[in-house]
């Protein structure tokens, strides 16, 4: 019986020991050595580690090319906040309202989802043929309705590489994020619409007053997973530019596997990686704190 | 019997005589023998060639296993880098020559094959610019496979227009010729610089142009005194011949915007007059639109006046090294010199379209006549200018390439590229010691 009732108690953390020793090699350890390499100078070839403490920080303040590479991901980070959530809410609320008939809701619902299930590479080449100067669909179109003073080479100009790049992951995860918010939207209550109705609110009101703050915790938590994606984007970047023309489109993630695999300084790539891994925690942690405050 | 399976046939009786200064039967008698053997070449019409040369090799010596492994280019420089950290060096692997090779040497991750290089059997094989490149310090550290250079490709039908009949000699007749297609409507060269390696290739060549050889040998290595490393007015020249193709309008508009790729299928096309390419894409020019016939090449022209040397050609060949902690190396290099022989070389131009280093091994049976007079351009060459970004370290490199785009661009300048350049090989050098 004693034994019986050992193996019962156990039985819960046998069965967590496989996906916690899965987390500790794939996840945890590497986190962990990250930081211990960011104190290092060192590359691959390197027969010893040199301690430098913070001196790869040190650089990196002093680097223009990690602060550029931090603009674009700020950038990406604020277009997506307001595309991939504010916009997609909108859009969510108004394919619940009924404004548009169920039949065709759902053909958008799908429409916009689509473009999240297709494989990043396959997205990155096929804009990249979208982007093409004077033969590529944007340019032609924006010489087809009489803005040919609108048509860039999209990807090869310093200017519009990065936010051409950005552009596309709107259009990748715009539907995606709709989606879950229309989830949450269904999650609400009906006698609420109803009852705002009946006070004379219209769409707008109701929007404002019964949606959004239906869905704050989804919208909190969309929020977060967007400006997570934006500080460790990396490979639609690659595929599309490889950070190029004149390192106009990098970001952190792609200036980090630069320096570790391009210019061969692994300790240097970690220092970076420590950095995205500690506005991540800040951002984590920001949330964390202000979803304790508003639970009752 | 067909003109592959012949090949095959020669191969095999060649097998066992290629074997070189290794015997099998001492080897396989004593103990069985497993190398691993990296390279960059996976597409299929490649690997088949490697995979049946393994297969072939093992037949011929009972006993022997090789486990190959091949990444595509690109992220085969990822891959080799984390195999360096790991310590697991393969056996057999493939680098580019120049800095990327040095680095290995000086780190001891590669075998100084001078002496098994010394035996009769290698005497002769390779097109000299090819083995000199694997050359550091007198030692032989790496076997050629292939060889690529570098030469100016161009539409026949294109410089008839203008009444041009024949290559331009040297730069003034170059760029005059290009600024008569520029009058007539058409685009001089297809570009694509939207991967940055492609500028490289242009700037590396201008750079030996006009910087004097042991300056620029001396830079490369990080050799020069601080105060004069990368400061040779020669730099600022050859990016600014470099920056004119832009600003002459001798490129097609926005080359950052297109890739290499891109910019060859519309030479292909016919739309441009002149293309940059390497020796081991001339293999696919007679498929397009230029024919059999419709195009020829001509070396980047000497520069009058030019400080450096005129008599190179821009290439490298590619080939693989011996790991230091291979437990077999007679056997790898047995490999190796089956790997190259005549009748293996031959099969791997005529499987993978691309030029063979070994000599004797490209002939009319396998290449088309344009490719055999590139070959013989390389062998009367004087040497070889290495690829730019795979002969300087990988920092001063990467100025080098931010820096070719950013003059296809709007916002560089040769002399703001070149202090970029001087800032990365100081701050390298300082590291150094």
């Amino acid at each position: 019986m004693r034994r019986r009732a050992i193996i019962a108690r156990l039985a819960p953390y046998l069965a967590l020991v496989p996906v916690l020793l899965f987390l500790a090699v794939f996840l945890y350890i590497p986190v962990v050595l990250d930081f211990a390499y960011s104190a290092h100078a060192w590359n691959s070839l390197s027969p010893t580690w040199r301690f430098v403490g913070f001196g790869n920080f040190r650089e990196l303040l002093h680097d223009p090319l990690f602060w550029q590479s931090l603009r674009g991901n700020v950038l990406y980070a604020v277009v997506s906040l307001i595309v991939q959530v504010a916009l997609a809410l909108v859009l969510a609320a108004v394919l619940e309202s009924g404004v548009v008939g169920i039949r065709l809701s759902a053909f958008f619902r799908v429409s916009y989802f689509i473009p999240s299930i297709m494989p990043i590479t396959v997205i990155g080449l096929l804009w990249q043929i979208l982007y093409q100067p004077d033969v590529g669909l944007i340019d032609q179109a924006l010489h087809a309705v009489g803005l040919a003073a609108l048509a860039h080479a999209w990807l090869g100009e310093e200017a519009t590489a990065l936010p051409a790049i950005v552009a596309v992951s709107q259009w990748q995860w715009f539907g995606y994020i709709t989606v879950l918010f229309i989830v949450a939207i269904r999650a609400i209550p009906r006698e609420l619409y109803e009852a705002a109705a009946i006070d004379g609110a219209r769409a707008w009101r109701s929007f404002w007053h019964v949606t959004v703050p239906g869905v704050t915790e989804t919208t909190v938590l969309m929020a977060l997973i967007t400006i997570f994606g934006a500080v460790k984007v990396f490979d639609i970047v690659w595929v599309m530019t490889g950070g190029g023309p004149n390192n106009a489109s990098q970001v952190l993630g792609s200036y980090m596997y630069r320096s570790a695999f391009r210019d061969d300084r692994v300790g240097y790539a970690a220092a970076i990686a420590v950095v995205m891994f500690m506005i991540c925690s800040v951002v984590g942690a920001a949330q964390l704190y202000w979803s304790r405050r508003r639970a009752p | 019997m067909k003109r592959r399976d012949f090949n095959r046939a020669a191969v095999a009786a060649g097998t066992a005589i290629a074997a070189g200064g290794w015997q099998p039967g001492r080897a396989a008698a004593a103990e069985p023998v497993t190398l691993s053997f990296l390279h960059k070449w996976p597409e299929p019409n490649n690997i088949r060639f490697f995979r049946e040369a393994v297969d072939a090799f093992q037949k011929a010596h009972p006993g022997v296993t090789i486990n190959m492994e091949a990444v595509a280019d690109n992220p085969y420089k990822a891959k080799i880098r984390v195999i360096m950290a790991s310590g697991q060096i393969p056996d057999i692997y493939f680098t580019w020559v120049g800095e990327y090779t040095r680095q290995f040497i000086r780190a001891g991750r590669v075998l100084d094959i001078t002496h098994y290089m010394a035996a009769p059997e290698w005497q002769g094989r390779f097109l000299p610019a090819t083995l000199d490149a694997y050359k550091t310090d007198g030692k032989i550290y790496g076997v050629p496979v292939e060889v690529d250079a570098k030469f100016m490709v161009y539409n026949k039908k294109l410089f008839a227009k203008v009444g041009a009949t024949e290559p331009p000699k040297d730069w003034p007749a170059f760029t005059a010729l290009l600024d008569k297609l520029k009058g007539a409507g058409v685009v001089p060269i297809a570009y694509g610089s939207q991967l940055a390696w492609a500028t490289v290739h242009y700037i590396g060549d201008l750079i030996a142009k006009l910087v004097p050889p042991e300056t620029r040998v001396a830079d490369y290595t990080l050799k020069t005194p601080a105060n004069k490393l990368f400061t040779d007015p020669g730099y600022v020249d050859a990016l600014g011949h470099y920056q004119a193709f832009l600003t002459h309008g001798w490129f097609n508009a926005s080359p950052n915007a297109l890739t290499h790729a891109a910019a060859r299928a519309s030479f292909y096309a016919g739309r441009e007059a002149m293309m940059y390419q390497e020796l081991v894409e001339f293999g696919g020019v007679p498929g397009t639109k230029l024919g059999a016939d419709g195009w020829g090449f001509f070396p980047m022209p000497a520069i009058p006046h030019g400080r450096g040397r005129q008599d190179l050609l821009t290439g490298a060949p590619d080939g693989f090294v011996v790991a230091p902690t291979c437990k077999h190396p007679d056997v790898a290099m047995a490999f190796l010199n089956f790997l190259t022989s005549q009748p293996q070389g031959a099969l791997f131009t005529t499987d993978t379209g691309r030029p063979s280093a070994t000599i004797g091994a490209v002939t009319s049976a396998n290449a088309s006549a344009a490719t055999l007079r590139g070959i013989e351009d390389i062998k009367h060459a004087k040497g070889m200018v290495l690829w730019l970004d795979t002969d300087v370290e990988s920092r001063v490199a990467s100025a080098f390439l931010a820096g070719g785009q950013a003059l296809m661009g709007t916002g560089g300048t040769p002399a703001g590229v070149m202090a970029k350049v001087r800032a990365a090989a100081l701050q390298v050098q300082k590291e150094q010691g």
